[in-house]
């Protein structure tokens, strides 16, 4: 269950969180992350971003399908997708 | 977690199917009929297409078995479609892979689930049309995102197919193919549709045959290819929607992948047997059966092939039980049961001495003709670093599930006691990894607790708990090894690929012991545990771990079942702790 207490996501916090976790998966700073950058420019395969999906999945609590991370495919886009998968848990 | 409903036996649902399937084939392999060991290896020997071998399939009705129920066929359950094709493996499996390859073909339109495609599809293959599945190209191997194979939109609606597709089972021979085509150009995850393409709808200026491919084993078969150039297909060609290739083609695998599994099986079974006869006649007054290596051997391999059969037991079920799972299911039994098939198969044939290498139409066996059939086995639909490679990129949820101690107990339950009828299979759970880890390797701490307390009660030996214990060890030092794997994109390290294939012995060592503990509760009572024993120490050898030459002992008793019924060896642990009817033997 996720903690009541916690900040709700929001487009922003999504975002900043994806940007750290990518820039985990490929060894570099955050700030060299371009969020509008498709992810697999960054070498982040079609197959790599599935196993970022169980890390998300882990971080917020829910279930997702990881195709959402095929479907969008930038960081700012997955973002938006993933508040407005979040609203429906709201 | 154990049904309450009555221990009496139900009636196992896959057993009428089966069991006319094998009598046909003990009655199509005498003189002059189609599986006759004359008539299979003089098609190896002209590399010629087993015609009359899958027409006999096909008047016994195989092919109803590949379409599901809901389509029009015969296919309830995954788990009897892959005892069938088995049992036919276990003759031939040059046979299997033509006859079988059908369902594999088709496989990608029930998964998309399109009521009308599926419907006609399947009245198709009731007719007698082979279907074939072009995924690869030549230089492309298992990058299927590379391909370059295309459909663009036609002016007037519907697509042009153009491109080739190469070392494709059955191109040549099916009437219908699947095909994966680029639809975007700038490819990637979304960039891939499939399309059931007609040949019969096609003018012979839009695709050409490419040459039989001669091959090392399965030499009769139509591996060859297909070009298509500017091939016009109707709308209703698409299977699913544009773009999802890619993701119905991965779920698609997870069967196909399965499929593999049960056509490796049966190709162990027929080594097993062909060696198990040959140690057990008399050569110039010498029984080979007599001496303590050749039985410490033959048992050695007959436990390779029990766990095998736990793990491929389990994994046809887990479409229905586990579907969230099929991910990490699919792919450990695709890499685990060849490799351990061509491990045991190579064990015999050092049993065999020279006699394993005669050429098939030799009186004495047909065993070099086995050993190549099945090599490409473990190439087929993903080889076994594909399969772990998928593995790998799963591991920190499989760790994750199994620190948490986190399983799904009642697809558990299902999936390892094969008299619990299974639920529909739902290709909308399938996924593309894994929901929850792997269930069947997260619940090993609280099988090897069930065993405890059987022991307690006086209905499990010490040796076995011990045994069973150690692997629980081996599998948390595991599970925490691969939650340490970290890598940036393209770069998995060597160390995981060893990783994957100890998770594997793991997985197929909790399913052995998962199936005997659902028998223990099916029997309330104590049941044979020389099986499971010879399991957990052949599985505990792979894993390199220390065993005790006592504990090997387990092999010697295998051997001794095994050679009690040289022609008819055991397939499956089950058979050694409920022996039925039909598999009835001197079991421990």
């Amino acid at each position: 269950m996720s903690d009541p207490h916690a900040e709700p996501h929001t487009v922003d916090s999504l975002r900043e969180w994806l940007t750290n976790c990518v820039a985990s998966h490929l060894e570099r700073s955050a700030d060299t992350i371009d969020t509008s950058v498709r992810l697999s420019d960054y070498g982040l395969d079609s197959l790599y971003v599935l196993s970022v999906a169980g890390e998300l999945e882990d971080h917020l609590d829910i279930s997702l399908d990881p195709t959402l991370l095929w479907d969008n495919p930038t960081i700012d886009a997955l973002s938006e997708a993933l508040a407005k998968e979040l609203a429906q848990y709201a | 977690m154990t049904t309450a409903s009555p221990a009496t036996r139900a009636q196992d649902p896959s057993a009428a199917p089966l069991e006319r399937l094998t009598r046909l084939l003990g009655e199509l392999t005498g003189p002059g009929q189609p599986f006759s060991p004359e008539a299979l290896a003089e098609l190896d020997r002209t590399e010629a297409f087993p015609t009359e071998a899958c027409r006999a399939l096909d008047t016994f009705g195989l092919r109803r078995f590949y379409v599901p129920v809901e389509h029009g066929g015969a296919l309830e359950s995954f788990d009897v479609v892959m005892r069938l094709l088995r049992a036919v493996s276990r003759i031939d499996l040059t046979v299997a892979l033509s006859h079988g390859k059908t369902y594999l073909g088709a496989a990608a339109t029930w998964i998309a689930g399109e009521p009308e495609a599926a419907r006609r599809l399947g009245r198709r293959i009731a007719e007698g049309t082979p279907v074939s599945c072009a995924l690869t190209e030549r230089h492309h191997g298992s990058d299927l995102m590379a391909g370059e194979v295309t459909a663009r939109p036609a002016p007037d609606g519907g697509w042009l197919l153009s491109g080739e597709k190469w070392l494709i089972n059955l191109a040549t021979r099916g009437g219908l193919v699947t095909v994966l085509a680029r639809t975007d150009e700038e490819g990637g995850p979304r960039g891939f549709s499939l399309f059931l393409v007609d040949k019969s709808r096609l003018a012979p200026e839009h695709f050409t045959h490419l040459p039989k491919v001669p091959t090392y084993g399965i030499r009769g078969a139509d591996i060859s290819g297909i070009a298509f150039h500017d091939a016009p297909l109707p709308e209703d060609a698409l299977i699913g929607r544009v773009g999802e290739g890619i993701e119905i083609i991965v779920k698609a695998l997870h069967f196909s992948r399965t499929g593999c599994v049960a056509m490796s099986l049966g190709a162990g079974d027929h080594a097993l047997a062909l060696a198990a006869e040959f140690v057990a006649q008399d050569a110039d007054g010498v029984r080979l059966a007599q001496d303590p290596y050749v039985r410490r051997e033959l048992g050695e391999a007959a436990a390779g092939l029990l766990l095998s059969d736990a793990a491929g037991l389990v994994a046809a079920r887990s479409p229905h039980a586990l579907a969230g799972e099929m991910s990490v299911v699919s792919a450990v039994a695709k890499a685990y049961v060849p490799t351990e098939v061509d491990d045991l198969i190579a064990r015999l044939l050092h049993l065999l001495g020279p006699y394993g290498l005669l050429r098939p139409d030799d009186p004495h066996t047909g065993f070099a003709k086995v050993e190549r059939d099945h090599r490409i086995i473990g190439i087929f639909d993903g080889s076994s670093l594909v399969n772990r490679s998928a593995l790998i990129e799963q591991f920190p949820r499989i760790a994750r599930g199994y620190a948490k101690g986190r399983w799904d107990a009642e697809g558990l339950a299902e999936a390892t006691n094969p008299h619990a009828p299974l639920r529909p299979m739902r290709p909308r759970e399938l996924g593309l990894v894994s929901s929850g880890g792997c269930s069947i390797v997260a619940g090993l701490p609280a099988a090897v607790g069930e065993l405890r307390d059987l022991a307690v009660r006086g209905h499990a030996s010490t040796a076995l708990t011990t045994l069973a214990g150690q692997l629980l060890d081996v599998s948390d030092r595991l599970h925490q090894d691969m939650a340490a794997i970290r890598f940036p994109p393209r770069a998995v390290p060597g160390h995981a690929f060893r990783l994957a294939e100890r998770f594997e012995s793991c997985f197929a060592a909790a399913s052995a012991l998962h199936l005997w503990l659902r028998a223990a509760a099916r029997a309330r009572g104590p049941i044979p545990e020389a099986a499971l024993l010879a399991c957990l120490v052949k599985a505990l050898t792979d894993l390199e771990e220390p065993v005790d030459d006592a504990d090997r002992t387990a092999f010697d008793d295998l051997a001794e079942a095994v050679l009690s019924r040289p022609s008819a060896p055991f397939h499956s642990l089950l058979d050694h702790v409920e022996p039925t009817g039909s598999q009835q033997g001197a079991a421990s």
